[in-house]
């Protein structure tokens, strides 16, 4: 199917216009990171710095153990991931492919808690993280969100494709329902997990609000509030120091998707999420 | 027997979700509901049964209104627009296009970044005197704006970072479900003449409806829940213009102290969001099972 030549030419145009204003902000972070702060204090819009200021990044690091707050992040990013995992695989597959009583009003609870976010049950999940002790641990930032309602479904979405000729085969051949699970389900099931491991890392990476409420001490901090807490100590006086920081905050997450974006974009595009 | 042994497994496969779904989500939901219910403050350092009084006084409680009309505002105003031109993009970028990659990634990066960072970013490209915002309308001849520091413009510069933020996630959801449209439906209103709007409202529009319903379940989630950006850049002002629901149930426990109060707002919320379930799922419910198996 050909497109009409002036059609093919306006959506062009349209696309680079609101590419260009959607990346805007994100040259703007680099460029002003990479600034000397005199250079900063002035009306003049320059996009490219005069001189490349490197040692801004060194001076935050002076300020704020911002390698600490890396190191907390990627634990609690991959601790919460790594437990998901465990808890929605099974029930992702007792609900795609085994009967049993209660399975449906089990399921509404894991679709329901989509509908709820932690945030939105902030206080009590906060009194209760205080009972049991967890304030200011990595396990409490990261113990909350293990289970997962989304993971759960989108799973079982891609479980209940896999043909069940295939599992009658392995049960035939004497393979228990986790090897079945580990050997067969898994692997076809890959482009899936792979998106929900994305989507869960991309998530849990930029979470604020509740390491906001648990955290007291650098040693458990992740970046997003080590970037809130440097902010106030700086009361918004240095920008190009601020937007190190900020970048320094969004860099590995930006790298790791583009590292991937091959398959990242191929997956997301061909698995899982199909409303 | 075996039925027995099977029902046996789906249990065992299911109890450490369920474990931490009960104690995470639904026990507090059910203490929350009960601690609503109580004077629990400053003045009343222990919970204290106080029926309805909680929800009386919010009632006639200004600030209350004010807060849900700008949630309502908010989520409204940041949903149905991000949503309408997500599309129309990821049907642009999905009909084979040079450079789909460069165009899915200026789209989509502000989704990965984390919002605390975003938030610092458009403090500065809002910021009154040195921000890039200001300096182009002043550029242009215009008169600066306030934009975070004005009651008539902070809710509406959260508003437009979070459309800035939102765009692209949405956009690939769409992207995902385009790829299931059969395109010779396309042929076909082609050779009958069909130009681009038209084909797309015709035939387009219709078939991605399975598909905007699981976007517009993202965006209520995303935008009922809005707090890292208010908490950062504005903390819910000038004068309370930009605060809403989560911010103010974070003000009420986190900085008044009245436990009662931050529960019965928790209450009010979650009952919000279960009848927006009810109502999203009892419209379209049969069309999702539909879809989904």
């Amino acid at each position: 199917m050909e497109e009409k030549k002036y059609e093919v030419v306006i959506k062009i145009f349209v696309l680079q216009l609101a590419a260009i204003i959607m990346i805007l902000p994100f040259v703007w972070l680099v460029s002003t990171a990479l600034k000397n702060p005199s250079e900063v204090f002035t009306e003049n819009l320059t996009l490219l710095p005069e001189t490349f200021r490197w040692a801004n990044f060194v001076e935050i690091m002076d300020q704020a153990p911002f390698w600490l707050y890396m190191g907390n992040t990627i634990i609690v990013c991959v601790g919460i991931l790594i437990i998901q995992l465990f808890l929605v695989i099974p029930a992702a597959y007792a609900f795609a492919r085994l009967d049993f009583p209660g399975k449906d009003v089990m399921f509404l609870l894991f679709v329901i808690q989509i509908m709820l976010p932690l945030e939105s049950i902030i206080i009590p999940n906060y009194l209760i993280t205080k009972k049991l002790g967890l304030l200011n641990t990595r396990t409490g930032l990261i113990l909350p969100f293990v289970a997962s309602g989304f993971g759960t479904f989108m799973l079982r979405q891609t479980f209940k494709q896999i043909p069940q000729s295939l599992e009658d085969a392995a049960l035939m051949d004497g393979a228990g329902h986790l090897r079945f699970i580990w050997h067969v389900l898994i692997p076809l099931s890959r482009p899936t997990i792979v998106t929900f491991s994305m989507i869960s890392i991309a998530t849990h990476w930029n979470d604020y609000f509740w390491p906001l409420i648990i955290t007291d001490t650098d040693e458990v901090r992740t970046l997003t509030i080590g970037l809130g807490m440097f902010v106030q100590q700086e009361s918004g006086s240095d920008w190009s120091l601020l937007m190190a920081a900020t970048l320094f905050v969004c860099a590995p997450i930006i790298a790791f998707f583009l590292a991937t974006q091959k398959t990242f974009i191929k997956n997301f595009l061909t698995s899982g999420i199909k409303g | 027997m075996r039925e027995k042994l099977e029902q046996f497994r789906a249990y065992l496969f299911l109890i450490p979700g369920l474990f931490f779904l009960m104690l995470f989500t639904y026990l507090p939901i059910l203490w929350s509901s009960w601690l609503s219910f109580n004077r629990w403050n400053l003045l009343s350092p222990k919970p204290k049964f106080a029926g309805w009084e909680n929800f009386i006084e919010l009632w006639h409680h200004d600030v209350f209104w004010l807060i849900m009309k700008n949630t309502f505002f908010f989520v409204s105003i940041s949903i149905f627009p991000t949503m309408f031109l997500a599309l129309v993009f990821a049907i642009m970028i999905d009909e084979r296009l040079k450079g789909r990659v460069y165009y899915i990634y200026s789209f989509f990066y502000p989704t990965l970044i984390p919002m605390a960072a975003a938030a610092m970013l458009w403090v500065y490209i809002y910021s009154p005197n040195l921000g890039i915002l200001n300096i182009l309308l002043a550029k242009l001849g215009l008169p600066k704006l306030g934009w975070l520091g004005s009651s008539a413009t902070s809710l509406w510069a959260l508003i437009i970072m979070t459309f800035w933020k939102n765009l692209g996630f949405f956009m690939l959801i769409y992207l995902a479900g385009l790829q299931n449209v059969n395109r010779e439906l396309y042929e076909a209103a082609y050779i009958d003449g069909a130009g681009w709007w038209r084909r797309h409202i015709s035939i387009t529009f219709p078939l991605v409806g399975p598909t905007s319903l699981f976007v517009l379940v993202t965006a209520i989630i995303l935008t009922f829940r809005v707090f890292d950006q208010i908490h950062l850049m504005t903390e819910g002002g000038p004068g309370n213009s930009s605060n809403v629901i989560v911010y103010y149930i974070f003000e009420n426990g986190f900085k008044f102290f009245d436990w009662g109060r931050a529960t019965s707002l928790t209450t009010i919320l979650v009952c919000i969001l279960l009848t927006l379930t009810l109502i999203i799922f009892g419209i379209f419910g049969k069309r999702i099972t539909y879809t989904a198996d």
